[in-house]
This record gives structure tokens, sequence and C-alpha cells, in this order.
């Protein structure tokens, strides 16, 4: 059986538990490729138009795996930490997809709740039960994926440049470098390294969102404003530049408090959709870098 | 203290019951117009939704006419609305502007100490004892549901009646003379005056009006500047519509929605399509369509604001139940940019389709 897992949106984050499971379920997986011109027009040409432009990305992922798998998955994945909401498009990311691409091969995509392990369990249960799997084999997979999901440690922390900038944004905007024309290959040419927010601690970022009004009720929110809140404060960082697709919902929430935090620190907000041009986009990068060298 | 609130369809009235009921001072902001858009625009985050802007506006104008102290209802996600009160305080405190918040949130956020304390705050400028309060919220209680009875039977009738325009001449009556009186019990008694009146209207049985069913995201559905007076129109073109969304329903729903009995018959119908919530009305929106073609409506028009992220999950599904149904659903959105003229056409499109497919001009297949 091959088991068809888009490259697009949080797989990036959490493939290796994802392709560890099925393959100890005794699965072949095949990946999508990376996102290419091709996987965005099909994304495009699928997906409803007021859609951002990951999930469109993620569209034509689904797409280019027809016919190469039997089983295609689509991570609804509802809650990553325990009270809050990832984003409303993910909790319908299988009702969009099923029902805007034609001829999909069956999906797997039960609900994921992932903030205790527990609850994730039920979801492999579920999916595993789908390729007809026993319990045991499906409880052994299980603990491997987890415990190769646990070694996996994404993020960037460059040393050795003369600046540093941190990156900010969700996952899928950072780690995709057809989304973003290859950002950060081009700002380390600048001599600029990253930082991201994946290397900055848990517990760090969970002290800054408590400068909040309100507790953010997205994971996205939380990690993106602790993160950024803390740079701006320990001053560790030369500027920020935030990568946000066009009309996206939390994004529009986030950049607004992260703005009202950050006090001078400098500060650049790339927007991304299918139309963005490179050149305009190069123009912004090396037009904050000198100024952040002129400061 | 002067009190406001932002406008959310017919709620002014309520709120005007309450806090006449309450003896507290209010400023109901003008009825949202195109000052209240620009002022809105110009002073929000370019990105966020239609609603917030609308409700910018709506506090300035309100300032202008010397409210202090803003109340605003909360929600915690995953739709942006939970978000609006911090950013909105935020904008103020930029501006130096001094309009205090109170933000009136679900108690399992908040914890009921914390939610008695913010209520306790307007409260307390009542001079009126315990049981007069508590009888003036149920008179808004009753107000509100009035109001949205009123509004329905209304936009149902206008497909029937024999003189053009009565139904809405009626409602639009009601809602002057409403805002017109200072004692909630007059306007009770004003309110059931013209449903009375909606009950005895001249109809016309045997008209076979085009009947559609208005879905989407509640606020652009309930507020009529921020969807071009779409109501009022249909109206005018002798339709008769429902919209299953109203303030009253809201309450209802927020407040059977820890116990799981919420909108069962909405969600019910939703469940071919989407089985899991996802924020915001978009389950309902999905299951209202599904519910409107098996109660023999001729279509559907979902509204919602640029960007709004539930909507656009469901709007994805909305051309299968179409398909599957054969049932028209047509997708509107709005934002600060919206033209008038652009807007209208696709209704009156939408109509004229509807009207020819009954009288089978266009084969259907």
């Amino acid at each position: 059986m091959i088991i068809g897992i888009p490259k697009g949106l949080l797989y990036y984050d959490y493939y290796p538990f994802f392709e560890s499971f099925f393959q100890g379920l005794g699965a072949n997986t095949v990946t999508s490729e990376d996102t290419n011109k091709t996987i965005l027009d099909e994304g495009i040409k699928h997906c409803v138009d007021e859609a951002c432009l990951p999930v469109k990305v993620f569209h034509g992922h689904v797409a280019s795996l027809r016919g190469k798998s039997d089983l295609i998955l689509i991570p609804r994945i509802m809650q990553i930490s325990q009270g809050e909401y990832i984003c409303p498009k993910f909790c319908g990311l299988p009702e969009m997809v099923k029902n805007s691409i034609p001829d999909l091969p069956t999906t797997i995509d039960q609900p994921i709740y992932a903030a205790s392990r527990k609850e994730l369990f039920n979801w492999a249960k579920d999916s595993g039960g789908l390729m007809g799997a026993s319990q045991k084999m499906i409880r052994s997979s299980f603990d491997e994926a987890l415990e190769i999901q646990s070694r996996h440690n994404p993020g960037i922390k460059d040393e050795n440049f003369k600046y540093t900038i941190a990156l900010g944004g969700h996952p899928y905007n950072i780690y995709d470098k057809f989304i973003n024309m290859n950002i950060i290959e081009k700002l380390n040419q600048m001599d600029v390294g990253i930082l991201t927010e994946e290397r900055v601690g848990e517990e760090i970022k969970n002290e800054e969102v408590k400068f909040l009004y309100k507790k953010p009720f997205w994971t996205f929110a939380r990690n993106s404003f602790g993160f950024l809140s803390y740079v701006s404060k320990e001053k560790n960082v030369d500027g920020i530049i935030y990568i946000s697709s066009f009309a996206c919902g939390i994004d529009s929430v986030i950049i607004e408090l992260v703005k009202e935090r950050i006090g001078n620190m400098p500060f650049m907000v790339l927007k991304v959709d299918e139309h963005t041009g490179e050149a305009g986009l190069d123009t912004r990068i090396e037009a904050f870098i000198d100024m952040i060298w002129r400061r | 203290m002067k009190v406001t609130a932002p406008h959310f369809g017919n709620v002014y009235l309520a709120a005007k019951a309450l806090f006449d009921g309450l003896g507290i001072e209010y400023i109901i902001p003008p009825m949202n117009n195109k000052i209240a858009l620009e002022l809105g625009s110009k002073n929000s985050p370019e990105e966020m939704c239609l609603p917030y802007k609308i409700m910018m506006g709506n506090f300035f104008l309100a300032l202008e006419n010397g409210a202090d102290t803003a109340i605003l209802p909360g929600s915690c996600g995953p739709c942006r609305f939970g978000k609006y009160a911090e950013l909105q305080m935020n904008s103020f405190n930029r501006l130096g502007v001094d309009l205090e918040f109170v933000v009136i949130d679900s108690p399992g956020e908040l914890g009921l100490t914390e939610l008695f304390t913010r209520i306790n705050k307007i409260s307390s400028q009542s001079e009126r004892s315990r049981y007069m309060q508590l009888k003036s919220l149920l008179k808004a209680k009753k107000v509100m549901n009035l109001i949205d009875e009123i509004e329905a039977k209304a936009h149902f009738l206008s497909g029937y009646e024999k003189n053009r325009g009565e139904a809405k001449e009626i409602l639009s009556s009601c809602k002057i003379q409403s805002l017109d009186t200072d004692s909630p019990d007059e306007m009770i008694k004003i309110m059931e005056y013209h449903r009375n009146k909606l009950q005895h209207m001249e109809i016309d049985e045997d008209k076979k009006p085009i009947k559609i069913a208005i879905i989407g995201e509640i606020y652009t559905i309930i507020e009529p500047f921020s969807n071009f007076n779409l109501e009022e129109k249909l109206m005018d073109f002798g339709v008769s519509f429902s919209r299953k969304l109203t303030p009253s329903w809201w309450i209802k729903d927020l407040l059977l929605k820890p116990i799981r009995l919420n909108s069962l018959k909405i969600n019910r119908s939703a469940n071919e399509y989407l089985s899991i919530g996802v924020g915001g009305h978009g389950r309902e929106c999905i299951g209202e369509a599904v519910l409107a073609s098996k109660e023999g409506y001729d279509g559907a028009i979902q509204v919602f604001p640029l960007g709004c992220m539930p909507e656009i999950v469901s709007k994805a599904i909305l051309p299968t139940i179409s398909t599957e149904k054969d049932f028209p659903i047509m997708s509107l959105v709005v934002d600060e940019m919206s033209g008038e003229a652009g807007f209208i056409t696709r209704v009156e499109a939408f109509i004229d389709l509807l009207e020819r497919r009954r009288s089978n001009v266009l084969p259907r297949t």
C-alpha cells in the first residue's frame, strides 16, 4: 500500500512522525515534490480563490499525488496544545480538499488532537484501522514514530554572520523555499544569519505572552508573539522579518500585537501570495538590510 | 459613565431597552454609515475583516457623542472575533483616546469572579434594585426575541403581500417607533402592535414567490450596511426569504453550547458535508444550505467578509452541495472596497436565474 504525504502546511514540522508511523505499519510512503510552479498552478486551479497561498499550495501537492498513491494523508490538525486552536482552515482542510479536487483516492483525515499522547493515539488507531493494521502493530509503530518525532528538531540558529535577523511567520512560510523565494539563502548570502522561533524555549514564549491582555487562542500566535517579543526585549537580533501570506487572518492579528510590543526594533512584513514577484521581494530585503547596516 | 456598544444587527434596540430599564446613561452609535466605515478603515489594520473596521467606526462616532465606556462581547476563537477587543484597546491607547473597555468573555476563560466584577462595573451604575435590574434584563431579552420574530415574519411575508411594500413599511416603522420611546414596556407594546399588524396583513396565498435562504457570516448578514441593504432590496423584489442566524439565535446558541444542545437541526444537517466545527459559523452555514435545499427553497445566498477564515472553508464545500442537491448557491464577499452596483447586479441576476429555472426556460440537467 502506498500512502501519499503532501509536502505542504505543517509537513515540515511533523513529517518524521507521519512517515515513520505509516512505514511501521508496513506501508510505503511517497512524498510530493518540493513546491514548484506546476504544483502552485494546480493548487490555484482547484482551490477556492479566497484561501491563502499555503492552503492553495497544499491543494497542489494533494493533486500531484493522485495516481501515485492508494491513500492520501490530509492531516486535520485540530489542536497542538491544550486550550488552543491552529487555524479554522486546518480544521476544515480535508473538506476543502475533497470538495475541490476531483478523482481523489481515499483520504486519511481523522481529526488530530495532539495535546496529549492519549488523544493522539486515537488518531493513530483510526488511521491504522483504515489500513487494516492490528492494534499491536499500531501501538508499536505509534510509539516509535513519537520517539523519532521527538528527535526531530527544526529551527535555524545561524552563527558567525555579521548580522542576525529573527525570521517570524508560520513554519510553512519559512521552510517552503518556493513560497518565500528562498529568502533564507538570500539573507545568508548578504552575510545575515537567521534565528527562528523553535530555538527559543517554550517557557520563555509562554512568559512573554503574559504581557497580552488576553491569552492568545492560536498556537501560531503564541509562538510568534512570544518569540518576537522575547528577541526584541533581549536585543539579540538586529531586526525582524515576518513572512505572512496575503489574507492570513491570524497574521493580521499577530502583526498588530507584535508592532505594539517591539519598540524601535526594525520590523518588516513580507506579504506573499501567488502573484508575488521575486524582484520586488529582493529589493525589499536588500533595502531592509541596508537600513540595518546604516543604523 | 456613558456606555456604548458597537452595532450588531438589531441588538441596539435590546440594548436601549436594557439601559433604559437600568437607568444607565448610554450612547447608541449613529447607525452604520460611510463615515463610520471610513473612520474605522483608517484606524484599523488593513487585513482585518470588515466587522472589525465598522465596529471601530462605531466607537469613534460614539466617542464624539460623549461615550467613555465600551462594552464588547468576546469569544475564544478560533475565529478572529475573540481578538477584536485587544487590538481595539491598543489602537485607542496609541491614539491617546480615553475609552474604557469592558469585555464580556465566557466564564471558562475569565473565571466567574472576574466575569462578575466586569459585569458589576456596569451594573453598579444603576440605582435600581436587583429585582428591577433582573426584570429589565428579561425585558431586553423579550425585545430581542420580538424584533427578530417580526423581522423574520416580514421577510417571509414580503413575497406574499397584496399591497407591494407593506411588509417592509411595517418593519421599518416598527424600528423607528421603537427607537423613539424611552420606556422598555412601551417598546414591547409597539413591537407587539406591529407583530399584530403583520399577522393581519392582506396576503395572496396563491402567489408562489421565489424563496431564498440567506447564509454566511453572522455580522455581514444581520448588519444591513455591510451588505448594501440586501434584505431591503430582496423585499422590494418581492422575494420571500429567511435567515436563521439572528442575535437571539446567537445568544441561545452560546448558552446551549457547553451542553452540546445548540442548533441540533442545523448541525445534524451539516454532518454529511462537514462534521466538525471550524469556528465562527462555518458549520452552521453548511447546515443551513442543506436544510434550505430540503425545505423547498429556490436558492441560497452566502455573504461573508473578505478573509473570513471559517467561511472560506464553507465556500469550498458549497459547490458540492449545490451540485448534489441541484440547489443554486451564490457566494458574495464584502469588504470596505465593495461597490454597491456590482453587488446588487449579481443579486438581481441570481434571482432572474432562479425564476427561469422555475419556469424551465433553461433545461435542467
